[in-house]
């Protein structure tokens, strides 16, 4: 089995964090590392992200990079107040939309109730549902699986292979 | 006064006292983290500007995080325990954001950054040999993974524990060995170290 990790890591990192590697590291902790693979990867990662954070001290440094904590209190603050407003006014909303909802389901209902025009029309509309002869209908689309079923197949296919593939290219890592 | 109004005012005043942590609490609690989360996420990111938005954004899910769960109040007296909710909070935002805009090609973040280098770089020392290190390490880490730049930012930059990290990134803390391991082998070798046998 492979080693992952040795006992010295933790003294690499810590000549590493105080600016002691390589030069005013031990002389056996340096021995060390140029026969441990692992040690000596700590050495150049720890290195490595010690320059990085070197770099971005300095960006912070510079005046106006942050935003101040006062600032981001007040804002936090406001953003919190219009949330609650937001929240507050949904059930509200959702009142309204439901007294209008029945409003016009009452409309309807008295209109269909007193106007011969539209009983007229729901009655053809509905003898024309009922007209449809189903068995007449299923030689036609057997006929169109028959002649364009690669074509069929490949539209279901990309109704689910499309959100599956792009939900495991945003999902990857 | 409408109902619609009595509503609102309530809701204003619930907004007041929203955050568990006063104003003097907060400012002191981010004057001592943001540089550390600004870092993290310019890292985790590539992107600068990003990370600006992000950073807001991550103290204000912190302070309704700590909000909405008057259970675990306890837990956030401790400083290291805001500390990882905090960079919890970081991470999972900067993954969002990632998702949001996968189309853009990592390599074109490591540019932009690379421009940003004779701003922030300024200062004593070998200026072009800092340079040249710097550039290769930001290369190296913009080759990596995320999961990876944030593990090893974390364990390197912030000392973080691998139960801190584990429960920062989303893992299982036994499992946070061997990923390191495998990060660190992946960044030096983008550093240049050979693979097998110590340097």
């Amino acid at each position: 089995m492979r080693q992952i990790e040795c006992a010295f890591e933790s003294e690499v990192v810590m000549a590493v964090v105080q600016s002691r590697w390589p030069d005013r590291a031990d002389a056996e902790l340096r021995e060390h590392v140029k026969t441990c693979e692992i040690c000596a990867d700590v050495a150049a990662v720890a290195g490595a992200i010690e320059c990085a954070l070197e770099e971005s001290a300095a960006c912070v440094a510079f005046p106006g990079t942050l935003p101040d904590s006062g600032l981001v209190w007040w804002k936090a603050q406001m953003r919190a107040r219009r949330e609650a407003v937001a929240a507050a006014g949904r059930p509200i909303t959702a009142v309204h939309l439901a007294a209008f909802a029945c409003a016009v389901g009452l409309l309807g209902a008295c209109i269909g109730a007193t106007s011969s025009w539209f009983q007229g029309a729901l009655k053809w509309a509905w003898a024309g549902i009922t007209g449809i002869d189903i068995k007449a209908i299923v030689p036609y689309v057997a006929a169109l699986i028959e002649g364009h079923g690669l074509l069929i197949a490949c539209m279901v296919a990309m109704v689910f292979v499309v959100p599956v593939a792009v939900y495991l290219a945003i999902g990857r890592d | 006064m409408t109902y619609s109004d009595v509503s609102r005012a309530k809701a204003i005043a619930d907004a007041e006292a929203v955050f568990v942590m006063d104003e003097e609490a907060f400012r002191g609690f981010y004057d001592r983290n943001a540089r550390g989360v600004w870092a993290y996420l310019s890292r985790v990111t590539g992107d600068r500007q990003l990370a600006d938005d992000l950073l807001q954004e991550t103290f204000y899910r912190f302070l309704r995080a700590a909000s909405v769960a008057p259970t675990d109040r306890d837990r956030f007296d401790s400083e290291a325990h805001r500390r990882n909710s905090l960079y919890r909070i970081a991470t999972n935002l900067a993954k969002d954001a990632r998702r949001r805009s996968f189309t853009r090609p990592a390599a074109s973040v490591a540019g932009d950054d690379v421009e940003h280098l004779a701003d922030c770089g300024r200062g004593g020392g070998d200026h072009g040999t800092d340079i040249d290190r710097r550039t290769d390490v930001r290369r190296a880490m913009f080759q990596l993974r995320p999961r990876d730049r944030a593990m090893l930012w974390l364990a390197y930059a912030e000392g973080a524990s691998h139960d801190e990290i584990a429960g920062v990134i989303g893992v299982q803390p036994s499992s946070m060995k061997l990923l390191l391991f495998r990060a660190r082998r992946r960044m030096a070798k983008l550093l240049g170290r050979e693979d097998g046998g110590a340097k």
